[in-house]
């Protein structure tokens, strides 16, 4: 991770960003900086509303900034035409209209539409550019298949490879796993990395996946009501607590040592001896019955597992908890 | 799935038999083999064949083909451009703006003692055409304002139940024999000109098409819709633009010429994505240009009603003929999921 100015792919300086609503401005990003680096995967978090979509709209060009300026690789993106920035810049959307009758392959082809002449056939380098993008996203075995009848998570590795296959240098992904299963979520977030890295792509993907996102982003932006963007490596984020802003209330917090939301509504004052990894999930089972106390201790054993509390002995947390309340 | 490769041409020898048996059909029957030698020899048993082939059937075999590949270009992009599998040629309100210029020239031309025999099929197709054109430039003024397609695509709508409207309006306060008159157009007719109907729809389907295929790309990236399709460097804009002038010049032009043919628009785009089963337009654009004149010849062929000197309307037809053979074929697969 180097963040030398010479991999900085895009840049927002003092950007103030809104829309026109019956006559009014109504203004949703105020003064916002950032730099997005190339060969780092970049995730944007912040919560449903505060602009991120709005964000996306004016790095697509859709709408103009009212004041200051961003910059891809040294030119403002509203004196790029059309065509050029579709070039240089590739999405994966939320919408969901996919027309079932194209295959795999004819998909990934279209991201080739910004270099083909006018009827759309494919050069030589276009089809490496496809194969390539195919191979990167492992959907070879897809190829063939018809849109309709794969499943969400194979669609959207195609959209993917649509995106790669259509080359620029940025890659911006609205909410890429969203509806998708938890294997299929990790793959395609350690996917869009290795790409990142290996392709020398600059990808910002938004996401409101916090746990996937600490295990696979380079870089975390964190957007929130009337903060400033703050930009960071996740694990600084989370050691300095800063990710915490994400969260509005004392509520939730994210746990620096689980590496997730946690509750934090009661602090709990059980004593459990044992193993820690093992502890840690006692705790969890009897927090979440509504047990925060007791008068003895936990003896966590491993190999079998077993609970003891007051010299009786329990083989799982179900008979433990069941027995605690009936108490 | 090699065979597929093999689908144009059966479907270009499909158009030559369909080409054949129309010509055929009429109310003076003329073996097959004769029709050949004649078109291709000069040589016609009777002079009488020649007169019926050469000024009659051959013209309005001709025409069938035009509309057919007019009618069904302006609903795959209708279709495509909407993203939405109903839509078809006249969802912009354009064959009603045709019957409202054909309208106001027989029925409000006959309520204000304009006398009905100074209409001739000209004086029709030339009403036809300035309703088209009217409704058209409503349309394109509504197009400048509003960004959304959807949006669009219901005000089309609107403008059609509008004009219609005015039709029935007019039609109340007009008498029988016009009446009839505007009757008979709605109900469309293939061979009302002759050659000139041929060299004019010729015409319109060149000027029409050419900027078809020359977007045959942004059409298959617009397939994902508009937002990915500019992401890819479309301008929707100008596609938008090329789509409203490009069916109002072949659905219009065509209305003016031979009534509002119902069906083949909305039906032959689906017909050659469950042949050819592709979504690629580069395969859909001359595919349904086929099956659309295929179509239009068989059903104008069996509304000539052999011993018979009457004819069938050709908008009938389409309906009568051509509707359950689609529901069926349609009904067979999952017509979104196809799309």
């Amino acid at each position: 991770m180097t963040n030398s100015k010479s991999n900085l792919a895009l840049q927002g300086k003092s950007l103030h960003l809104g829309y026109l609503h019956q006559g009014s401005k109504k203004e949703i990003l105020t003064n916002l900086n950032f730099e997005l680096y190339s060969g780092e995967l970049t995730c944007l978090l912040g919560p449903n509303g505060v602009g991120k979509s709005t964000l996306i709209k004016a790095i697509l060009g859709q709408i103009h900034p009212w004041k200051g300026e961003l910059i891809l690789q040294g030119s403002p993106i509203s004196d790029i035409s059309l065509e050029q920035l579709a070039l240089r810049l590739a999405v994966v959307l939320t919408e969901p209209v996919f027309p079932g009758n194209m295959t795999v392959e004819q998909l990934v082809a279209l991201g080739r539409t910004p270099h083909t002449g006018w009827s759309g056939r494919l050069s030589e380098k276009d089809r490496e550019a496809v194969e390539n993008a195919i191979s990167r996203t492992k959907i070879g075995y897809l190829r063939k298949e018809r849109l309709s009848e794969i499943s969400d998570g194979q669609r959207q590795k195609a959209m993917i490879a649509r995106a790669i296959a259509q080359n620029g240098e940025l890659i911006i992904l609205d909410e890429p796993t969203a509806h998708l299963d938890l294997v299929n979520r990790l793959e395609i977030m350690q996917l869009l990395r290795e790409i990142a890295i290996q392709e020398q792509k600059a990808i910002l993907v938004v996401t409101h996946d916090l746990e996937i996102a600490v295990e696979t982003a380079d870089r975390f932006w964190l957007m929130t009501c009337s903060n400033p963007l703050i930009s960071g490596c996740p694990e600084d984020l989370i050691i300095s607590g800063k990710i915490n802003q994400l969260l509005p209330s004392k509520k939730y917090q994210y746990s620096p040592q689980s590496g997730r939301l946690e509750v934090q509504d009661k602090v709990s004052e059980l004593s459990i001896q044992g193993p820690a990894h093992l502890a840690y999930w006692v705790r969890k089972a009897l927090e979440k019955a509504g047990i925060f106390k007791l008068e003895t201790k936990i003896q966590v054993k491993e190999n079998p597992f077993q609970l003891e509390v007051n010299s009786k002995i329990f083989a799982s947390l179900e008979e433990l908890i069941q027995f605690l309340k009936s108490a | 799935m090699n065979f597929r490769q093999y689908l144009f041409p059966i479907a270009f020898l499909f158009l030559g038999l369909s080409f054949l048996f129309n010509l055929g059909m009429g109310s003076v029957w003329i073996p097959f083999g004769d029709i050949l030698s004649g078109l291709f020899s000069g040589d016609w048993q009777k002079s009488s064949w020649e007169q019926i082939i050469l000024n009659y059937r051959l013209p309005k075999a001709l025409v069938a083909i035009c509309a057919g590949i007019g009618l069904s270009l302006s609903g795959i992009q209708m279709q495509t451009f909407f993203r939405n599998p109903l839509a078809g040629p006249f969802v912009l309100g354009i064959s009603s703006g045709a019957g409202l210029g054909v309208a106001l020239l027989i029925l409000a031309g006959s309520a204000f003692g304009f006398a009905l025999s100074g209409v001739n099929s000209w004086a029709l197709a030339i009403a036809g055409i300035l309703g088209a054109g009217l409704v058209l430039s409503l349309v394109s003024l509504v197009a400048w304002k509003v960004k959304d397609s959807m949006t669009l695509l219901i005000v089309g709508l609107m403008f059609g139940s509008a004009v219609s409207a005015v039709i029935s309006v007019l039609s109340f306060f007009s008498g029988a024999e016009a009446l009839k008159l505007f009757t008979v157009w709605s109900m469309g007719s293939l061979g009302a000109l002759g050659w000139n109907q041929v060299v004019i729809l010729g015409s319109l389907d060149l000027v029409g098409l050419i900027p078809v295929f020359l977007s045959v790309k942004s059409y298959n990236a617009l397939l994902l819709g508009e937002n990915y399709a500019r992401s890819m460097g479309v301008n929707t804009e100008k596609m938008r633009w090329i789509m409203i002038l490009s069916t109002g010049i072949l659905a219009g032009g065509i209305t003016a010429f031979c009534g509002p043919i119902a069906f083949i628009g909305i039906a032959v785009p689906h017909l050659a994505r469950m042949v050819w089963k592709t979504s690629d337009h580069a395969v859909l654009f001359p595919a349904s240009a086929i099956l659309g004149a295929i179509l239009l010849l068989l059903c104008d062929a069996v509304g000539q009603l052999p011993g018979y000197s009457s004819t069938l309307p050709i908008n009938a037809v389409t309906s009568l003929v051509g509707a359950p053979v689609v529901i069926s074929l349609i009904l067979k697969r999952n017509l979104s999921r196809d799309f």
